[in-house]
């Protein structure tokens, strides 16, 4: 039984994909269909608290209820939830079925909340690829754009690349050592010592689990699959997706202490340095915000890598602080492309061009993504600020100075692009628009989700107390 | 046992190796269900009947109906068939049969000879372990997988009917093109129309 409530997140949102499902068999109605979406993810929001009461447990040999769980399910179930809102306004004048996002987001939805509570390489497996077989539905969704239809199909051969990286990176693991568990792993390649077959099977499944991060080497996908997805689905691949993904690789490297080994740690030092500037400097000359933000979510795993690297001291709070302060940012930032070019009517307002002079003719949606441009350049007084800090601090401290450097550098070439965008937002108004934002927008769900997440990142950055305690409680558990 | 393992697992390289080289995808589908028939063997030699099993029945087994489908989705006619009959020359299906030949003789040498060098170490697993441990411990594991296919299926099926529906609506349209005056345009609003109502119907 209390497995049971430590697992009803996950439970919770699965039966609400039957529930969907089901709904849609008997009868295909839009509003319908998204209203139950919510509910559902409201409550496995709320279940997260039920679980709270029964952590730290383990669940079977395969799962772990614990803190840093309940941290990342949390978050993307806000995520989950900010994309189904964006996506109802998103898909409204949408041609064909419409009614599959919701199926397809919950399903992923639930992949992610396995991933983050997984303590075992096959729940590992398989809800990664919970997560990413709907994806790739998702992404394709908009079949008729080129730019979609290429995107979905690009993830969707590159990932099962990764996927089989992973799967191999596994299978050497557990030959060498007989273990699959997280915990029985990090015993046994402690006592092994180095072994070529070890180093090979934990390089390949890092290969597996960066693609999905796109930390730089395995990063080629990521602009392409930004800009041609649909922005509510990119927004779940660059927020809940992420998320997952790296609260996974945190609790792998954690509870595997041999990953403290010398040879590995440097060649992460090494990934962290090239992600940060390479993901920097490829966006410099961006003409395509979607593109822009794309390279710009390499940077910030960047950036989070280098918690990882250091992995002493303040590194989980440091990473789970910066993962908020991501996940806000990146919503906020999707949502105002979201809105842009919602109603969907042809491919998305992507293109810099289109937001010229926006604050002339819509100053409150200007108002949000200048704030989020400005959290994620991390300029005080946003909460962009609070995640950067806490990376340099931790840098600092463990006297890394070449990556406290990197991430300097990085931000600095970052603020360029970052205001380029910002200067673009107040030109004067160019004579022809293809695509704005509906007159209402402020009064709808997907407006009010934009206002209100600009407005928690701003207070974040002034007072960010209950955020830092709260993830130092997750963290502490 | 040992020389099983290892002539199926080259067999199964080899076999790969071809599908991934072939430039015709019926040639490559038939290196394919070599490359699983090896596979299987592979499993048998190790012990684990069970999962050779479910090799040859699940993926040998889905793989033909694969087969089915590249065949029926090809222009089958009487140009084709000449066709067919140009591949069937013996550079074409003497890959294959020699790697199935091997496969049939490790089957047959494992089958009659009497001791070969002994078996792998390990224990057999069998179908009800298989089964206990899946829904014992690992139940969470099927639990996902099964999300996972109906997430597959929802993604497919709707990938895979927008092109049904496009279609549909090339067909209609072309014929209206045809007649460049007004009321080929006329035409071609009432289909555009008919198009709309038959989208609200399914709706």
């Amino acid at each position: 039984m209390t497995s049971l409530l430590a697992l009803s997140p996950l439970i919770l949102v699965c039966a609400t994909a039957i529930v969907v499902m089901l709904t849609i068999a008997w009868r295909r109605c839009y509003d319908l269909t998204a209203t139950l979406t919510v509910i559902g993810l409201n409550l496995a929001l709320a279940a997260q608290l039920l679980a709270w009461w029964q952590a730290p447990l383990d669940v079977t040999l395969l799962m772990t209820v614990d803190g840093l769980s309940i941290f990342g399910g949390v978050l993307i179930l806000v995520a989950t939830l900010a994309c189904a809102t964006l996506g109802h306004a998103y898909l409204e004048g949408a041609r064909g079925p419409r009614e599959e996002y919701y199926l397809l987001l919950l399903c992923a939805a639930a992949g992610g909340i396995a991933l983050v509570s997984s303590r075992h390489l096959a729940s590992l497996f398989f809800s990664l690829e919970l997560l990413s077989m709907p994806l790739y539905g998702m992404l394709a969704y908009t079949y008729r754009e080129r730019g979609a239809l290429e995107a979905g199909v690009k993830y969707m051969v590159l990932s099962a690349a990764a996927s089989a990286f992973l799967l191999f990176g596994m299978a050497l693991l557990y030959a060498r050592t007989g273990h699959l568990d997280f915990a029985g792993l990090g015993e046994a390649l402690a006592s092994a010592g180095s072994d070529g077959w070890l180093l090979a099977g934990m390089g390949m499944m890092l290969i597996g689990l960066g693609f999905k991060l796109s930390i730089v080497p395995f990063h080629l996908w990521t602009p392409d699959v930004y800009e041609g997805s649909p922005a509510p689905a990119a927004t779940f691949l660059a927020s809940a997706s992420k998320v997952a993904v790296l609260i996974v690789l945190l609790r792998l490297l954690q509870s595997a202490p041999a990953t403290q080994d010398a040879w590995f740690h440097s060649l992460l030092a090494v990934l962290a340095f090239v992600t940060m500037l390479a993901g920097n400097l490829l966006a410099l000359m961006q003409q395509d915000l979607k593109r822009l933000l794309g390279y710009s979510s390499i940077a910030h795993f960047g950036y989070l890598l280098v918690a990882l690297v250091i992995n002493e001291g303040l590194a989980v709070e440091t990473a789970g602080i910066y993962l908020v302060t991501y996940v806000l940012t990146t919503l906020g930032a999707f949502g105002v492309v979201t809105l842009l070019s919602s109603p969907y009517g042809g491919a998305d307002a992507s293109r810099l061009h289109h937001y010229r002079g926006l604050f002339w003719r819509r100053p409150y949606l200007t108002a949000v993504l200048t704030v989020m441009m400005l959290s994620l350049a991390g300029i005080p007084l946003t909460a962009g600020f609070i995640g950067k800090f806490y990376i340099v601090a931790v840098g600092v401290e463990a006297s890394r100075w070449w990556l406290v450097g990197a991430v300097v550098a990085g931000s600095a070439i970052g603020l360029f692009y970052y205001l380029r965008v910002m200067v673009t937002l107040f030109l004067p108004e160019p004579g022809m628009q293809r695509r704005d934002a509906t007159t209402d927008w402020a009064q709808r769900a997907g407006g009010v989700v934009v206002l209100a997440l600009a407005a928690l990142v701003v207070l974040l950055g002034v007072y960010p107390a209950p955020m830092i305690d709260w993830v130092r409680l997750m963290a502490a558990t | 046992m040992e020389i099983a393992f290892y002539l199926s697992a080259v067999v199964a390289v080899l076999a790969t190796l071809g599908v991934v080289t072939g430039r015709h995808p019926v040639h490559a589908l038939l290196y394919l269900i070599v490359s699983l028939i090896a596979v299987a063997m592979v499993f048998f030699a190790l012990g684990a009947p069970f999962a050779g099993a479910l090799e040859i029945i699940v993926y040998a087994g889905a793989i033909m109906v694969l087969f089915v489908f590249v065949v029926m989705m090809l222009n089958l006619g009487e140009a084709a068939a000449q066709q067919e009959r140009a591949w069937l020359r013996l550079s074409t299906w003497l890959g294959p049969a020699i790697l199935s030949g091997v496969l049939l003789l490790v089957l047959l040498v494992t089958l009659i000879g009497t001791d070969v060098g002994g078996r792998i170490e390990g224990e057999t697993l069998t179908a009800k372990a298989v089964g206990t441990l899946l829904f014992g411990p690992y139940l969470i594991v099927v639990e996902l997988a099964a999300m996972l296919l109906l997430a597959a299926l929802v993604a497919a099926s709707h990938l895979g009917r927008s092109e049904a529906h496009d279609e549909s609506h090339a067909v209609r349209q072309v014929p209206s093109k045809r007649t460049a005056d007004g009321r080929g345009r006329a035409a071609s609003e009432r289909s555009l129309g008919d198009d709309t109502s038959s989208e609200e119907n399914s709706r």
